[in-house]
């Protein structure tokens, strides 16, 4: 049979299994290469992928330190999750390009680096030296390994350090700084002639059609808007009847109750002379330190000083030095033993021999603070903020639970609810979006005042906390509601009249400016216009109009004694002529140095960042990035 | 292919193989073998060159930042002698370049910096220092050199804006009041770093009739 095989081993068979066999091996691992079936990928990068899993993760890091940044200001509504993903993947691609880059130009994060960076990180710290513990526990926290970290640690600073570089090397020469100085400083003299809107305005009469046409025009500004009026029930201190203060008698029992809670326990003052012994000594070894420890009672009885002879004899080493004085301790600290005997001395008087697992003492109690209960009379405010709170807390939440089930139960009436708590309908005015007073001015009232349940089934509003922890609530309903619409064209008739004569008044006091601005431009005389000598103004005189002055500064530099002239419409409607008779440049000499300095280093900063900015640009101009369209994730 | 009648004329034939070929079979083997660890040592080697590189130009930013320029220069000068075919040699000669800038020699400054046009290894870096040069050149009013820095290196890539800028100072110096607004106001639209600046320096601009 073998030697079968072995012949049919040459042939083609032989040949078939062993191809059939090598296409798995071949096509192992191909995926890899392709592509196929492995994880989602949202962008590549020259080929290198990212995933949507680090995608995703990046998002949820982004968005936790956003929240952790602005506390309780955070508003997730505020975020549009598609925008902050795409940003977080625009981010996420330069990192990975960046990095791409400093490897391909050779760079790389030395030993040195990153052992410093880990060294002056604050968060490694102990008393403000690093520490391996702590640097360990640290790592530990975020659940990466020290490897994880140092080699994330190493890309961070490979991946800033091209920006560091440019940064680092941006400057500013002095004659770009003069030019700086020389256009930011820069002083005009301004000579102005204004065309009073007013002179234009006339009270000719604007025909109807006119009128109509402008209302039709402009009919988003001549609405009234949508309107409620509202029904609520309203929780709080005042309608649950919470300001009636505990009865005395209340407070008492709370007292009589609670009285542990006011009681100072006994608390002795002693002091012992220990002679050492192991529990588990033998009768001879405790014979010996019996009889030692009562010839030292001897001793003491005969008159010598308790604290002389501690300091002479006892074992413990921890009081020997004081005298065997122990200090304060009330019961359930020492020994039983200790304790039963330390508690029943009397003042002064010095105990027989104690046995405890440590030896034999001798105790003298030195000083005894019995119990003192602390009088009802002083207490007795704190109870009464206590019940106060409690039973407020306690109420409201109960009376919270029952005003939202009954107006859940209820939903198209808040009177079975009222009824059932005693509490008073209250109505609002007229509401609109903007809210009224109090309460109702509240974002989260109003929300829910204006809610598709609230204002278009006519349903009751489920409870409302506004504040939360201020033990306050409020159910409302609908009762009136008007749309917004539109103003019926007699009530508004005198504002348009006054708009399109605004409109015109502007515009023929801008057409006069502008024929000036012509005469002035040819050279002929003007007459009976008054020319303001605005003086000679820098780019921050906030005293002279805005559009006035941007005009001044955007008309071209004087050339041979020939001003500038042009014409503009001031935010009032008034007519401008602007001329320029004179241009004072700024001068670098003139700054004082840390003005001087101040202006440097921004400067320099604007380019370093806006270079690096361009930079970035430039590579990713060059390189080969693919974004996919992005989806949200599924998991949440 | 010879059919062999029995195992021993087999091995007899591959002893003979073996014989005639061991050697250049071996010789392969040490070879390949010599070959990848050749290459992993010398990419190790690679490795530790560009740390080196990189810790001395850490620590060359560090010393720019206490603004001794004898130092930088001496820094400076080391990593372009031990690193001339690294990036940092080109990164190393800018700093040296705002150093000198700082300390108003622009001589010193254009050649720092013509050192880092021959040194970057990559477009985008060599467009970045082209930019530098040129406003170096500008300020010493090389205008000639300056247009034939921008010249060589302008594209119209996400730089476009800053060339355009340095262009409207180079025909601006030349008087050519139109052709500057023209300049200037592309820079702006384009989004040039200092757009604000542009615009003032726009706005400053003579009546070009």
């Amino acid at each position: 049979m073998l030697q079968t095989i072995r012949e049919r081993a040459q042939g083609w068979i032989a040949w078939a299994i062993v191809i059939l066999i090598s296409i798995p091996f071949a096509l192992w691992g191909i995926q890899s290469y392709l592509g196929v079936g492995s994880e989602p990928v949202v962008a590549q990068v020259n080929g290198v992928e990212i995933t949507q899993r680090a995608l995703d993760q990046r998002y949820q890091e982004t968005r936790m330190r956003l929240r952790e940044r602005l506390g309780s200001a955070y508003r997730p509504e505020l975020f549009d999750e598609q925008t902050m993903r795409a940003q977080v993947l625009e981010q996420m691609i330069e990192e990975t390009l960046i990095l791409q880059v400093a490897q391909d130009l050779g760079l790389r994060a030395s030993d040195q680096e990153l052992r410093l960076a880990i060294l002056l990180n604050p968060a490694f710290q102990k008393e403000g030296r690093f520490d391996k513990a702590t640097y360990q526990r640290m790592l530990a926290l975020q659940g990466t390994s020290e490897a994880q970290y140092e080699d994330s640690l190493r890309r961070r600073i490979l991946g800033t350090q091209l920006q560091r570089a440019i940064e680092a090397s941006a400057f500013v020469t002095e004659s770009e700084l003069a030019e700086a100085v020389r256009l930011e400083k820069q002083q005009r003299q301004v000579q102005l002639i204004r065309l009073p809107k007013a002179q234009f305005l006339s009270d000719t009469p604007i025909p109807d059609a006119e009128i109509q046409a402008y209302y039709e025009a402009h009919a988003d500004r001549f609405r009234s808007p949508e309107r409620v009026k509202l029904q609520y029930l309203l929780l709080n201190a005042e309608t649950m009847d919470l300001a009636k203060p505990p009865a005395e008698e209340e407070l008492r029992q709370r007292y009589e109750a609670e009285k542990d809670r006011f009681r100072k326990p006994e608390q002795r003052q002693a002091r012992h002379i220990l002679i050492a012994l192991d529990p588990k000594s033998d009768a001879q070894t405790e014979a010996q330190a019996k009889a030692k420890i009562e010839a030292v009672r001897e001793r003491l009885v005969g008159g010598e000083d308790f604290a002389e002879v501690a300091k002479e004899v006892s074992e413990d080493p921890g009081s020997a030095p004081q005298g065997g004085d122990l200090g304060w301790f009330g019961r359930g600290l020492m020994d039983p033993a200790f304790e039963q005997a330390a508690f029943q001395l009397k003042k002064g008087e010095i105990s027989a021999p104690v046995r405890s697992p440590f030896g034999y003492h001798l105790i003298q109690v030195t000083g005894i603070q019995p119990e003192t209960v602390q009088p009802f009379e002083q207490v007795k405010d704190k109870l009464r903020g206590e019940i106060a709170k409690e039973q407020g807390e306690g109420r409201f939440f109960d009376w919270a639970e029952r005003l939202a089930n009954l107006a859940y139960e209820h939903p198209d009436s808040l009177e079975p609810a009222a009824e059932a708590l005693g509490l008073q309908i209250q109505e609002s005015d007229w509401l609109d979006r903007q809210g009224g007073e109090g309460i109702l001015a509240n974002p989260k009232v109003l929300a829910a005042a204006f809610s598709a349940e609230v204002l278009e089934e006519g349903l009751n509003s489920e409870l409302i906390e506004p504040e939360p922890g201020a033990l306050q609530a409020i159910v409302l309903r609908v009762v009136a509601h008007e749309p917004a619409r539109a103003k019926p064209l007699e009530t508004v008739r005198d504002t348009i009249i006054d708009q399109l004569r605004d409109q015109a008044a502007r515009t023929a006091a801008k057409a006069e400016a502008d024929a000036l601005l012509e005469k002035l431009k040819k050279g002929e005389p003007i007459e009976g216009y008054a020319v303001q000598d605005l003086g000679t103004i820098g780019r921050d005189a906030f005293q002279v109009p805005e559009a006035v002055r941007k005009l001044a500064f955007s008309l071209p530099r004087p050339k041979d004694d020939q001003p500038s002239l042009g014409s503009t419409s001031l935010e009032n409607g008034d007519g401008a002529v602007v001329r320029v008779k004179q241009v004072i440049d700024g001068k670098l000499a003139d700054l004082k140095a840390p003005e001087r300095d101040a202006l440097k280093r921004r400067l320099v900063r604007a380019l370093g960042q806006g270079y690096y900015d361009r930079f970035l640009e430039d590579l990713k101009a060059r390189a080969d990035i693919e974004r996919k369209p992005l989806e949200t994730a599924s998991d949440f | 292919m010879n059919v062999y009648e029995t195992d021993e004329e087999k091995a007899e034939a591959i002893k003979a193989w073996w014989k005639e070929n061991g050697l250049s079979v071996a010789a392969g083997i040490a070879l390949g073998l010599g070959a990848v660890f050749g290459w992993r040592a010398w990419m190790s080697y690679q490795d530790r060159i560009a740390q080196q590189a990189s810790a001395a130009f850490e620590q060359l930013i560090a010393t720019a930042q206490s603004g001794e320029v004898e130092q930088v220069q001496a820094q400076a000068d080391q990593i372009d002698r031990e690193f001339p075919n690294t990036t940092y040699a080109a990164l190393a000669a800018w700093v040296r370049g705002r150093a000198e800038v700082d300390a108003q020699r622009l001589p010193e400054a254009q050649a720092a910096l013509r050192l880092a046009l021959d040194r970057a290894p990559d477009p985008s870096l060599k467009r970045l220092t082209a930019l530098r040069l040129a406003r170096l050149l500008i300020a010493e009013q090389a205008w000639e050199e300056a247009a034939a820095v921008l010249e060589r290196y302008e594209d119209d890539g996400p730089f476009r804006p800053e060339f355009d800028a340095l262009r409207g100072d180079l025909v601006a110096a030349s008087g050519q009041i139109q052709q500057a607004r023209a300049a200037y106001q592309r820079a702006i639209e384009g989004g040039a770093i200092q757009a604000n600046l542009l615009q003032e320096k726009r706005d400053d601009l003579p009546p070009s009739s």
